[in-house]
């Protein structure tokens, strides 16, 4: 027979220790989350150079003179399209990779380490390598395309504002398609093989067995890449930044790149603060749909 | 038969060839430029001549100092965001109800959040409490925007644990702290180390909080140095790709090493 009146105290004890273990991390998210983005929206509503030593106070000015920017425009519309780029293009590389390799291919190991080695890399390093591929005359590109008597193709790839977004989003591809690859490889794995052969018994072809059965079993696999895919799409700084700058004449620029040059570059930190309020607004609208998923998923498990 | 099958895999088996190909050759023209001399660079294709080490001797003058910086700022932060990350998910895990899934929601949200809302602020607050330009500065930092994804992953590698071992061990006699640092912690290694690899790759690559929050060599790490390296305006590419292979040389032979922890992990944080 249980001791209930022990029992009891246990949980009692059990829900101090717990909210002791939770102070710390709850204390760590209050002081470098809610108070810097508290104090982000209170300075966007300043002008404010970082030196002097009262703000002045200009109301909603910083975010109307945005809107009438195409400096500002053109950097919104170029995250989107990231967004755009990269909830397909490393998604459905990656998932065919991963789909191709998941027979029991020869040399498997080696596939695997090859495909998802650049996910390891710095995105310095991943844009100081890309611009060597990149390199007008004597890069990997253009060597490329002259050895098959294709010179006439070859572009200033990283200098032609209309060229310079698409030659990022390569590099961004070969950067981040080895996540892509790793988690729908590993689901691919978690299907029990009994689906498949099933499907097979029933005379379904290849094509049939992917899209009516692995594809809707690897849901949960899908959900990650997607949401890792918006998040960074919103993020997107580095590769940006240490590549081209934003340049050339700020045709590759992104809020994030263009925030730091407002705010580190040009010194006016409410100017700064308001884009990063706009970024964090459409960050917000993009991103909701993938905490609502979260959560019912946390509901459901509790549910069980 | 066997060329039945053999037909069957041959295309598949040569676009994921050429595949590797496309995905392997940056790294291997990068190679091959980091050991020609000036004179050979520009042909692109080749192999060098002759192996020209000086462009590593040349990397290591420019960055050395920061790739130790860069050391010394991930190793701790790796452990200090684990530890928070494991604080954090413990009750997280085990309480019910709608007390426990409001404040994980709550930290979940800081997974999402684009650090430029914090960018501002976070630079004039750490210059405040004089830790601009210190590593300890970056441990405080890393761990700190580390907690919202290390919760999530050790409360769902918590969530995994069966609840029983929990209930009998309280049972027991055992206190809940007591569970949580002889019990549950012992029995996480493959957890943590999952975590501890994605962690690494994290803090060892970060840009954006080296370039807002470091300034000298008392506390730059080697990603910052090496954008400054390759945004000068004439770019010697042999030095420059020595200095990049070095510096993507620690996580790359983490991974090759815990190859099968990391899966492993991302297999139990993702299908949960």
């Amino acid at each position: 027979m249980p001791d209930f009146q022990l029992m009891r105290r246990k949980l009692q004890t059990a829900g101090m220790t717990h909210a002791i273990f939770l102070s710390l991390p709850v204390t760590l998210f209050a002081i470098f989350y809610v108070y810097p983005i508290i104090s982000t929206f209170n300075l966007s509503l300043h002008s404010w150079d970082g030196f002097s030593p009262t703000p002045k106070y200009v109301g909603l000015r910083n975010y109307v003179v945005l809107l009438h920017q195409s400096r500002f425009y053109h950097a919104v519309l170029n995250n989107i399209s990231w967004l755009v780029f990269l909830l397909l293009g490393p998604t459905s590389l990656g998932l065919l990779l991963a789909t191709l390799l998941d027979r029991g291919m020869k040399g498997e190991a080696v596939f695997r380490v090859v495909f998802f080695l650049p996910f390891t890399i710095p995105a310095v390093a991943v844009a100081a390598i890309w611009r060597w591929m990149y390199e007008p005359t004597g890069g990997l590109l253009t060597t490329i395309l002259q050895s098959v008597e294709l010179g006439g193709l070859a572009q200033n790839w990283l200098g032609d504002p209309s060229i310079v977004n698409f030659a990022l989003m390569g590099s961004m591809l070969w950067w981040t398609t080895g996540f892509a690859f790793l988690v729908f490889f590993a689901g691919l794995r978690n299907i029990p093989v009994e689906y498949i052969e099933a499907a097979r018994i029933e005379g379904a072809t290849p094509w049939q067995v992917f899209w009516k059965v692995s594809f809707p079993l690897l849901w949960p696999s899908t959900i990650v890449v997607l949401g890792m895919a918006a998040v960074d799409a919103m993020r997107l700084f580095d590769i940006v930044w240490a590549m081209t700058n934003g340049g050339p004449a700020y045709a590759s620029e992104v809020l994030a790149t263009q925030m730091y040059d407002t705010a580190f570059g040009r010194f006016e930190m409410g100017r700064a603060s308001a884009i990063s309020v706009y970024l964090l607004v459409i960050a917000g609208l993009i991103i909701m749909p993938y905490i609502h998923q979260l959560a019912k998923r946390v509901q459901d498990a509790e549910a069980e | 038969m066997n060329t039945a099958v053999a037909r069957r895999t041959a295309l598949p088996f040569s676009i994921l060839v050429a595949a590797a190909v496309i995905f392997a050759a940056p790294l291997v023209v990068a190679l091959l430029t980091s050991l020609k001399s000036p004179s050979e660079i520009t042909r692109v294709i080749a192999l060098p001549n002759e192996l020209y080490f000086q462009n590593y001797a040349v990397a290591y003058d420019r960055m050395g100092r920061s790739f130790l910086n860069s050391i010394a700022i991930t190793v701790p932060s790796v452990i200090f965001s684990l530890l928070v990350g494991a604080i954090s998910g413990y009750p997280l895990a085990y309480m019910r109800g709608a007390g426990g899934r409001a404040v994980y929601f709550f930290l979940l949200t800081g997974m999402l959040v684009p650090f430029q809302i914090v960018q501002i602020p976070l630079f004039f607050l750490i210059r405040s409490i004089g830790l601009y330009d210190s590593i300890p500065g970056m441990w405080l930092v890393h761990t700190a925007y580390s907690v919202p994804f290390c919760t999530f992953f050790m409360r769902n590698f918590f969530a995994s644990v069966p609840r029983s071992m929990y209930e009998a061990a309280l049972i027991d006699g055992c206190t809940p702290a007591g569970y949580f640092w002889r019990l549950l912690l012992p029995a996480s290694g493959s957890g943590l180390a999952a975590l501890a690899i994605i962690q690494s790759r994290a803090i060892w690559n970060d840009l954006l909080f080296a370039i807002t929050l470091t300034t000298s060599d008392k506390a730059t790490p080697v990603t910052a140095t090496i954008a400054g390296f390759a945004g000068s305006l004439q770019v010697e590419y042999g030095p420059l790709m020595a200095a990049t292979l070095i510096s993507l040389l620690p996580v790359m032979v983490t991974y090759l090493l815990f190859q099968k922890a990391f899966v492993r992990g991302l297999l139990g944080g993702a299908g949960k």
